[in-house]
């Protein structure tokens, strides 16, 4: 008799704990669960305007973050069709066709991004300028070859913003001289990546992070609350290509990079990279990477090149003056940075 | 107390709780397993579509068909590269080995992407500049 008591007084205890055990169980499972309907992290990548585009977007559910991000795509595709300097159908290319002889009609999207150049143009005093074409064009940094130096003084007169004129109420562009070529790739990347994040705005996106290469724009926080975490890449990596100089956290801005390591060639002990001064014709020399940051894509992505080819000093002070931020490295590899983000950049310990 | 004797000295509800413990801790390491974030995996792209996603501690070679031809991805040691491409550049090949990152192979519109889990997004980067 008293054994089936213990038996079942046991058998009590046992049934309590499994209850106890499974409750603690099952909540933790639907502890998970819940989470995983909160807002999560979604990102795409696909390669347009000849490079690597990602999009990331905060969402609660990955259908419409995955529609907003298609848009997104389209949208910079769209523009890409518009700005192709390669594409003999492009916007572009008609303006560069009828250089010297008409006025051409264009979209307001053209029209937009060369109003913001010329602006830039004017804000470095030339060092930024989309009529670098008719000089670049005569640089080949795939086969690696140096132009003739008659070639480059020849086609110098051919670069200068000055020379084109818009209208905005005709929606028109117009090159002056015949031979002039516009070439919108050291802005179009960042322009993309404003019309991506309008975009993804416009689908209900409240935050996340448009990358276009080396060109990003960030809105909003990540879903535990912290801004977007952006690193730098180092000028002079060894090996790894991700190798990062610094990191920083970007909330509602945009940053962009131009380095003399993304497309060059030595020639005779000298590089030859893709950041061609437009008052010389010639790669422009004291710094090896420059980094910009404020609101807007299309203005970081072209005073990225622009302050990099003013050189640290001065690149420095325009940046200053313009109220951006910026992170020059120069050709010693000394860092420079604008007074406001000092302490707000964090840069991995130097190897 | 020998063995035997322990399991001769316990009730049917003691082995009924051993094994609800053994049951409940088998199923501990799958909710585990499930929820706590896994290494890092490569991603094969092609024209944005994912053709591939591969864990990166498995060996092997395997070959996508892109705009132009076939590229070949090797993955070993914790490494990716690509071996073989139909491109006329081979930029994806020169890049070599990679451990984080990625390569992509633009006439091909071959991405290959080393990413880790989600949640440790806030650990590294979010995006690189330059």
């Amino acid at each position: 008799m008293r054994e089936k008591f213990k038996v079942q007084c046991s058998m009590f205890n046992v049934l309590v704990s499994i209850f106890l055990l499974f409750t603690i169980h099952y909540s933790l499972f639907t502890l998970y669960g819940c989470s995983s309907q909160k807002e999560k992290v979604y990102r795409k990548n696909t390669i347009l305007m000849d490079t690597l585009v990602t999009i990331t977007v905060v969402s609660n559910s990955k259908d419409s973050a995955e529609k907003a991000i298609d848009s997104a795509f389209f949208e910079i595709e769209k523009l890409e069709k518009l700005f192709n300097f390669f594409s003999s159908d492009s916007e572009i290319s008609l303006i560069n066709k009828n250089a010297g002889i008409f006025e051409v009609s264009v979209s307001p999207d053209t029209l937009d991004i060369i109003d913001k150049a010329l602006y830039i143009s004017e804000k470095t005093e030339g060092a930024f300028d989309a009529t670098i074409g008719a000089v670049i064009t005569l640089y080949d940094f795939y086969k690696k070859v140096k132009p003739e130096d008659g070639a480059i003084k020849k086609n110098l007169p051919l670069v200068n913003y000055k020379y084109v004129t818009i209208d905005k109420n005709k929606l028109t562009v117009f090159l002056k001289k015949k031979g002039m070529l516009i070439d919108l790739g050291g802005i179009s990347k960042g322009y993309a990546a404003d019309k991506a994040v309008d975009t993804l705005k416009r689908k209900g996106i409240h935050s996340g992070l448009v990358s276009v290469a080396g060109d990003i724009r960030a809105f909003g926080l990540k879903p535990d609350g912290m801004p977007w975490k952006i690193g730098i890449r180092n000028p002079r990596a060894k090996g790894q290509k991700d190798d990062i100089l610094a990191t920083l956290e970007l909330r509602d801005m945009a940053i962009s990079t131009s380095g003399d390591y993304e497309r060059y060639f030595i020639h005779d002990v000298k590089r030859y990279h893709h950041l061609i001064n437009p008052g010389t014709g010639y790669p422009a020399e004291g710094c090896q990477s420059v980094s910009v940051i404020t609101t807007e894509g299309a203005l970081t992505d072209a005073f990225a090149t622009g302050i990099f080819i003013l050189g640290p000093e001065k690149g420095i002070k325009t940046l200053e003056k313009m109220g951006f931020d910026g992170i020059i490295v120069d050709s010693q590899g000394k860092v420079h940075i604008t007074s406001h983000i000092r302490g707000k950049v964090e840069f991995k310990r130097s190897s | 107390m020998n063995l035997k004797g322990l399991l001769n000295s316990t009730t049917i509800a003691d082995r009924i709780l051993l094994f609800v413990l053994i049951l409940l801790s088998l199923s501990g390491i799958i909710f585990i397993k499930e929820v706590l974030p896994k290494g890092h995996t490569v991603r094969i792209e092609v024209n944005g579509h994912l053709v591939y996603l591969l864990p990166i501690e498995k060996d092997r070679i395997v070959s996508v068909k892109g705009s132009v031809g076939n590229t070949i991805i090797e993955i070993k040691d914790h490494k990716v590269r690509i071996t073989e491409s139909p491109c006329d550049n081979k930029l994806c090949i020169l890049q070599g080995w990679i451990e984080k990152g990625s390569i992509v192979c633009l006439p091909n519109r071959v991405i290959v992407i080393i990413s880790s889990q989600e949640d440790e997004l806030n650990k590294r980067v979010d995006a690189i500049t330059g």
